[in-house]
């Protein structure tokens, strides 16, 4: 089955992953702009980052065979420094237009202040402007509560729900995300957020409509394998392929292709992979032949 | 007294070095970050095991403070940070300060924060100590939550709340967070309801000491 993943951190992942990734059957990712770990204290470091999504790792894939989109955005964390918010809200506009970015994102609340308050509705207006859907990371703490208090924000904004993608999703927060129009996002992962056997059951619960399932691997315990695997427990549970495809894979094309730039002509025919291929004189082989 | 402390504890070359560096702290901000910086290579990092009159003259200082895990490199940037406090203009010092938290590493930032509390108008590094939290070193983020009252004393309830949230989340001990029974409230009580009924759902374990977030159960002086 071909698989999707719409949210999965590769620049904190090795080759490894992605030859793993390519064998498992996935075919598309989407890397959201986040929070690195460590905090950054200045813009360049943000320039440096969104440049390095759309350059260098949307290469890195191509050479396993995966077709690499990102999003930008300013992450609710890194919000907090006003400063630094103001100077990366101020340069965002300038990757907004660009090829293969298909949201405005990760963006949302992480300790719910008011400085948060005003990045998210700042961005929901740029999303408006370049005509973008929104990714929005629900916080781990308070959760129910932050959830709610973003669907209300994309209301107030007058931005169309259709067009939010609502992630982290777990069992208290999905039927909010439900009533509304927003799409619902799921992160497997090992210990915390969610995991298949749970997911299984959501999808018995609630169907597949609007229901979308990630990866959301980065630098922290995490399995960029967990859509596959997600599709393997849901088999066991019994349900139907064509179920488990909405889910892995029309729902997310659906979602971005909203952004008018989701250019998947390429991913039935997997492209025939040239890992000799250079990128500004860097290639992953790192002196290796070909083999 | 922490100077002596650490003379004492460190022997030399480590207790004339800082010695030297508390005589001029503050002069110029590069050399007091250097020295900031280097504390931990000139004193070493060994358990600063205070007696008890040492943790008497302390708690006066700070009421709440609880130096019982700080090291000798946490005590030698506290001297220094007192040092410069004392031959500085209050801005001055405030620059200062800030540059050593700033440019320093998370064991350097980790010492800051444990002794934000002993410095002159400490509410004045709210935002600093606020934005500490969002840290995902978790021994940094115990520097600021644990066995130190600045929180509690100077936290919005909004910035107290996540704090102890996110404690419970990573599993470290409410009875760690200094002065949490007089800040407890209403909201606190709620998220932490919240967090309990997301962790059921999930199938997952409630942390035991959750009811220490909680007004109708954490007031009561239970203490694990």
């Amino acid at each position: 089955m071909k698989i999707f993943d719409p949210h999965v951190h590769m620049t904190s992942r090795t080759t490894d992953d992605y030859e793993a990734m390519a064998a498992a059957g996935v075919a598309a990712i989407v890397e959201p702009a986040f929070w690195l770990g460590q905090p950054r204290t200045t813009v360049g470091s943000f320039v440096d980052y969104f440049n390095s999504l759309l350059g260098w790792e949307r290469f890195r894939a191509s050479q396993f065979g995966i077709q690499h989109f990102c999003t930008i955005g300013l992450n609710p964390k890194e919000a907090n420094n006003p400063r630094l918010a103001d100077e990366v809200l101020q340069m965002l506009p300038r990757f907004l237009g660009k090829d293969g970015v298909v949201a405005i994102g990760e963006i949302g609340f992480d300790d719910q202040t008011d400085a948060e308050q005003s990045v998210f509705t700042r961005q929901i207006a740029l999303a408006a402007e370049f005509n973008l859907p929104i990714l929005i990371h629900t916080p781990h703490r308070d959760k129910k509560q932050g959830t709610i208090r973003s669907i209300e924000t994309v209301r107030a904004a007058g931005f169309p729900e259709e067009r939010v993608l609502v992630d982290h999703n777990n069992e208290e927060t999905l039927p909010i995300v439900l009533e509304s129009r927003c799409w619902a996002g799921h992160t497997i992962y090992p210990n915390t957020k969610m995991d298949e056997h749970r997911m299984a059951a959501l999808v018995q619960k609630y169907g597949a409509d609007r229901i979308i399932v990630n990866s959301a691997a980065d630098w922290g315990i995490s399995d960029p394998l967990k859509v596959p695997k997600t599709i393997d427990v849901m088999r066991a549970h019994g349900i139907d392929d064509a179920t488990i495809q909405r889910i892995v894979w029309d729902n997310p094309v659906a979602f971005f292709s909203q952004s008018g730039r989701l250019d998947l002509a390429d991913s039935s025919a997997r492209p025939a992979i040239d890992r000799s291929k250079k990128f500004e004189n860097s290639s992953v082989l790192r002196g290796e032949q070909v083999r | 007294m922490l100077l002596s402390i650490v003379r004492a504890r460190s022997g030399e070359p480590g207790g004339s070095w800082l010695d030297q560096q508390c005589a001029t702290a503050g002069n110029d901000v590069d050399i007091l970050c250097a020295a900031y910086t280097m504390a931990s290579a000139r004193v070493g990092r060994a358990p600063l095991a205070l007696d008890a009159s040492a943790r008497e003259t302390l708690a006066a200082a700070a009421p709440g403070l609880d130096a019982g895990r700080w090291t000798l490199d946490d005590a030698a940037r506290a001297a220094l940070l007192l040092a410069a406090a004392e031959r500085l203009s209050r801005d001055a010092f405030a620059t200062a300060a800030t540059a050593c938290f700033e440019r320093g590493d998370a064991r350097e930032q980790g010492s800051w924060l444990r002794a934000i509390a002993l410095l002159p108008d400490p509410e004045r590094f709210l935002s600093l100590a606020i934005d500490a939290c969002r840290t995902n070193i978790i021994p940094l983020f115990e520097s600021i939550a644990c066995e130190n009252p600045y929180p509690a004393r100077f936290f919005p309830e909004r910035n107290f709340n996540q704090m102890v949230l996110k404690s419970l989340f990573n599993s470290i001990a409410l009875s760690r967070i200094v002065g949490r029974e007089s800040r407890l409230n209403a909201e606190l009580s709620r998220m932490a309801g919240d967090y309990a009924a997301e962790r059921r759902a999930a199938g997952r374990t409630v942390p035991a000491d959750i009811g220490l977030a909680m007004i109708e159960t954490g007031s009561a002086g239970v203490r694990r």
